[in-house]
């Protein structure tokens, strides 16, 4: 169904109309039905999600044999000797620094240059529109393995190699097509009203733009936005390939000398795993809650 | 959710503090080179090699440095044909891939004459092998390459608590006759990664066959193509019996891990492997030892059939064109700091192996004979083994690197005959031809 | 002719200006590698030295693609990878969100977790995998051996087994598409749920008719996404089965990769035409099904 409608100029009206009261509705046989099929779904998402990770961590205080011969069994003890020699030898700091700049930095930015190029596809007519928009969309085809060569070359040429500017730059480029689908399905989202709006109160293009379009493109900015900083966050191959000293590499590369042909030491690598894995998830932890809470802040859904 | 989300914060913090690192402010007047190296870290060529590039800078203190940028393994190759590309090469470049070497860094001028260096240095050329030398002398005359003249021929440990092989070694002993010794004990397998440990006892099944042995040797830079030819065919029927009748049981899927924690838990009795490995048995290792495992009771040999693996031919240390006089200097400094009989002598009682041109000094005959193990994997190697390049560097890279390992649990359960199974090897190997 | 208002065109500058960080962004790091592709495709190339093109061989990369012993399995996988991604991958993402939409309790604590196995890389993803599904010992095993102690599966090894094996490593993790979807419900106005209400609609007729039909452009992006990372999938299968036992697991990926390593770049990159081509075939499709031009309001 296609569904047309008005909507008024002022979204912030209901703010308070609708909770959604999920379990406040009347218990009738069909809703605990839904609600038993609904938990079991979650309690199995929460499952398969949370137990590698639970696996993983608690390997790290088990013996290399011990996770060899018998993987799910439980460790004897917890003794931290695998995270103090894993932090003894190599500085984690520095890399978690690292992976900290270049992720935000690159998430950052790129959020802003999509979230722009999305904008105006989403909301705009201008010649070449889909011609650009389908451009950008087929980086999603570009199988990685091809890029290494003319990536690496435009490094060495712009003299960025074995620097963090080039490694977040080559960052800046990941998820064009994921963050345009995304964002631009956001930015349809919101009325055209809006905008026609701004346009008779003689609002700037930039302003239109950047206080009444981009403060409703939360929840999409949010996705796009995490979805970017993880994949950068855990990207190894280009920032193993154009970095070289230790003062330069980031968490996911410190991980590849754990698992190294002919050494193998799975304790340690679970430790080190779990130093890379946790920051990952913590800051995204606080990153939900804060665009939580700032969407609540504003009052407005979407 | 909160209070718990602030701790580990403040945990994160914490470790982002704990961690800068100073850097080191280098000298006037001195020449530094950084070489990214994967033998760093974590790398068992570590143990050996970065206490050699401190000898060499405390040697030449005031005059050369050299840094060891930490790489790993799989990621070296890869780099280095980057860099080659961009003509950024480092000072020194420790081997390559062979067709790289062969079609891109020769022919393509990438590399420095070493012939000169050769010249000024007759101690160094007096140790080379022949072959290796010859392997690496270009058409126009031109040195590539110097390798360390130190052969590590590869052969198996098998662990005396569980397989007794009374007054014998594995030289005297056939495969047949081997297998009938080993009864109920197993071997550790792999068909994970590249099979390193199956394509090892691969190759020794190869070797005894008629021609087997000159096949890999002749094979090494031209690679197999045709895998039905009768050394290989028979070779293959003799793994999969061994596979189906003495494979440990987490054979299938098996990675490097799995293949060294089946033999350091009891669970199976014979694995081939390089001389690294010996580090593994000595009370250090004992972290990874389960089941009543006890790295004492192991014993290095040759493979059955007397039989041990070795690249007699193959590129070694090179020096890029790309870099300054003053650093190839450097560089050349450094090959022959590594080829000094004592380096040279450090080096094999550490890494094991055998420099046939060396007269090695007394001390180095009593220190080798500390670490008993090694002396003797090092010296079941007689005057009658068969010495040859392993199988998986007789390959195309994409069949030793997975296509054999991904065919060996087919052969395991029956799907293959070992006619189909080199039938289907010689059809991948053929589809990876250029031309 | 006049296809824009002389409104629209006072915005010109500013709409590319817009564009052009995004489209600098886009040269850089992609207009050589697409380009690069498609002429080495046509001609024999090993990577470094140039490329050798002649007219009797043009299609000679692609012939041989065609040939290969895998090519037709890893077509047949595709196919029915797609298909279960395209259906079961993004149905259970929508269904995630979709529950998560009615905010039942905890449903902040599902939505932050559902994104760990995103945040765990490929490499040690792949190893807690080939753990659980270990025969002798894994933990899936060893569950099922409860009810029935004589099963014996050796999972990533043997036929057909491998294939499902690798299914399940991507098959449950759908929080992109959840994610995706999710953003889309929450921007449906409130006023048009009301409307419903009033009109007596019950909460499933709502979902149906009003929630599903106005996220079709995110369910569209969620198929797409979905769809080319599969054509895509290198790691899940490189680190686990390798395309195998035999060639039960192959796909385009691995062949593009396996070419590489064998200095074929001709190979590869007519490959990775290939796999270009059937993403465009893809994105054609979706956005015709799901009709994603039109405005959903």
């Amino acid at each position: 169904m296609e569904a047309k409608m008005n909507v008024p100029t002022n979204v912030k009206m209901n703010r308070k109309a609708n909770k959604d009261g999920f379990l406040k509705k009347p218990l009738t046989v069909g809703r605990v039905c839904y609600l038993i099929f609904a938990y079991l779904v979650l309690i199995f998402i929460v499952v398969v999600s949370v137990f590698p990770i639970l696996w993983v961590i608690l390997s790290s205080f088990k013996s290399n044999a011990a996770i060899l011969s018998s993987p799910f069994a439980l460790p004897d003890t917890f003794n931290f000797d695998a995270y103090i020699s894993v932090i003894n030898q190599y500085s984690f700091g520095t890399y978690a620094i690292n992976s900290v700049i270049i992720s935000f930095g690159a998430t950052a930015c790129s959020l802003l240059f999509f979230s722009m190029a999305a904008y105006v596809i989403a909301k705009y007519n201008f010649p070449c529109k889909s011609l650009i928009y389908v451009l950008l969309t087929l980086t999603l085809l570009v199988p990685g393995h091809t890029k290494t060569q003319p990536i690496f070359s435009l490094i060495m040429n712009l003299n960025l190699y074995d620097t963090k500017t080039g490694v977040w730059l080559v960052y800046l480029a990941n998820g064009i097509a994921m963050s345009l689908f995304v964002l631009k399905a956001t930015f349809m989202s919101i009325p055209q009203s809006l905008n026609e709006a701004a346009e008779i109160d003689g609002a700037s293009f930039t302003r239109t733009f950047w206080q009444i379009n981009l403060p409703l493109a939360k929840t999409g900015l949010s996705t796009a936005g995490i979805l970017m900083f993880l994949g950068n966050w855990n990207e190894y191959y280009y920032a193993a390939l154009l970095t070289s000293s230790a003062s330069n590499r980031t968490l996911p590369v410190s991980l590849a000398f754990f698992n190294q042909a002919f050494s193998y030491d799975y304790t340690r690598m679970f430790a080190a795993l779990t130093m890379v894995v946790l920051p990952g998830i913590i800051i995204y932890m606080l990153a939900q809650e804060q665009v939580q809470a700032s969407v609540a802040a504003t009052g407005v859904k979407g | 959710m909160k209070n718990i989300v602030r701790i580990l914060s403040l945990v994160l913090a914490a470790m982002m503090l704990c961690g800068m690192v100073g850097t080191v402010a280098s000298a006037e007047g001195v020449v530094e080179l950084t070489i990214p190296h994967y033998k760093a870290g974590e790398n068992v060529g570590a143990v050996f090699f970065l206490p050699q590039v401190e000898r060499f800078n405390k040697l030449y203190e005031g005059k050369y440095h050299i840094t060891i940028e930490e790489l790993t393994g799989d990621l070296y190759a890869e780099k280095m044909k980057q860099l080659g590309q961009q003509n950024a090469l480092p000072a020194l470049v420790e081997g390559g891939e062979t067709e790289w070497i062969q079609n891109v860094v020769i022919p393509n001028g990438l590399y420095t004459d070493l012939s000169g260096f050769l010249a000024d240095h007759p101690d160094v050329a007096a140790l080379l092998d022949e072959t290796a030398l010859a392997y690496n002398t270009t058409e126009d005359n031109k040195v590539f390459s110097i390798s360390l003249p130190v052969i590590r021929p590869m052969g198996m440990y098998y662990n005396g608590a569980l397989l007794d092989l009374g007054d014998k070694t594995a030289a005297d002993l056939s495969w047949d006759e081997f297998a009938e010794k080993l009864g109920d004990n197993k071997i550790a397998f792999m068909t994970g990664e590249n099979a390193w440990t199956t394509a090892l006892i691969f190759s020794s099944l190869i070797a005894v066959e008629e021609g087997g042995a000159d096949l890999l040797r002749e094979t090494y830079s031209t690679k197999i193509y045709d895998y039905n030819q009768p050394a290989i065919l028979n070779a293959v029927t003799k793994l999969q019996a061994l596979l189906q009748n003495y494979a440990a049981s987490n054979t299938v899927g098996a990675v490097y891990a799995d293949a060294a924690n089946a033999f350091e838990s009891n669970n199976a009795a014979v694995i081939a492997n390089g001389s690294w490995m010996v580090s593994d048995f000595l009370p250090d290792g004992s972290v990874n030892w389960s089941n009543g495992f006890d790295g004492s009771t192991v014993r290095g040999d040759v493979l059955p059939g007397n039989v041990a693996l070795a690249n007699t031919a193959g590129y070694g240390w090179w020096v890029p064109a790309n870099v300054s006089d003053a650093e190839k200097e450097a560089a050349m400094a450094f090959i022959a700091f590594m080829n000094t009989p004592e380096e040279l002598e450090t080096y094999m009682l550490t890494e094991g192996g055998v420099c046939q041109k060396l007269t090695v000094s007394e001390e180095y005959t009593a220190k080798a004979q500390e670490n008993a193990l090694m002396y003797e994997y090092v010296n079941a190697v007689n005057a009658d083994t068969i010495i040859c390049p392993a199988v998986c560097d007789c390959m195309p890279s994409s069949i030793a690197n997975t296509e054999f390992g991904n065919l060996l649990p087919l052969l395991i359960d029956g799907t293959y005959t070992p006619e189909q199974f080199c039938q289907q090897l010689t059809t991948l190997a053929e589809e990876t031809r250029l031309d | 002719m006049k296809r824009y208002s002389r409104l629209e065109r006072r915005h010109f500058p500013a709409i590319y200006l817009f564009l052009l960080p995004t489209l600098i962004l886009f040269a850089l790091f992609y207009v050589i590698p697409i380009i690069t592709v498609f002429f080495t495709s046509f001609t024999k190339w090993n990577g470094f030295n140039a490329p050798q093109f002649s007219f009797d061989t043009i299609f000679y990369n692609y012939k041989k693609l065609f040939s290969m012993s895998s090519f037709g399995k890893s077509l047949q996988n595709l196919g029915l990878w797609s298909l279960i991604a395209a259906t079961l991958h993004v149905g259970i993402g929508a269904l995630v969100a979709f529950i998560l939409y009615q905010k039942p309790k905890g449903w902040k604590f599902v939505r932050g977790v559902y994104m760990i196995p995103n945040v765990i890389s490929a490499a040690a993803w792949a190893m807690i995998y080939k753990f659980i599904f270990n025969n002798d010992f894994g933990l899936l095993n060893n569950a099922i051996r409860l009810m029935n102690p004589s099963f014996n599966v050796n999972w990533f090894y043997q036929s057909p087994a491998a294939f499902w094996a690798v299914t399940f490593t991507w098959l449950f993790y759908a929080v992109i598409v959840c994610m995706v979807v999710l953003a889309d419900l929450m921007a449906i106005p409130k006023e048009l749920h009301e409307a419903a209400e009033i009109d007596g609609a019950s909460s499933v007729q709502r979902t149906f008719l009003i929630d599903l039909p106005l996220c079709r452009n995110s369910l569209g992006t969620s198929v797409i996404i979905s769809v080319t990372s599969r054509i895509a999938m290198y790691e899940a299968i490189a680190l686990t089965t390798r395309g195998g036992p035999g060639n039960d697991t192959a796909n385009l990926a691995l062949i593009l990769v396996k070419a590489i390593n064998d200095y074929n770049y001709g190979l590869a990159n007519a490959t990775a035409m290939l796999m270009f081509i059937f993403g465009i075939v893809v994105m054609l499709v979706i956005n015709r099904v799901f009709r994603m031009n039109e405005s959903v309001y």
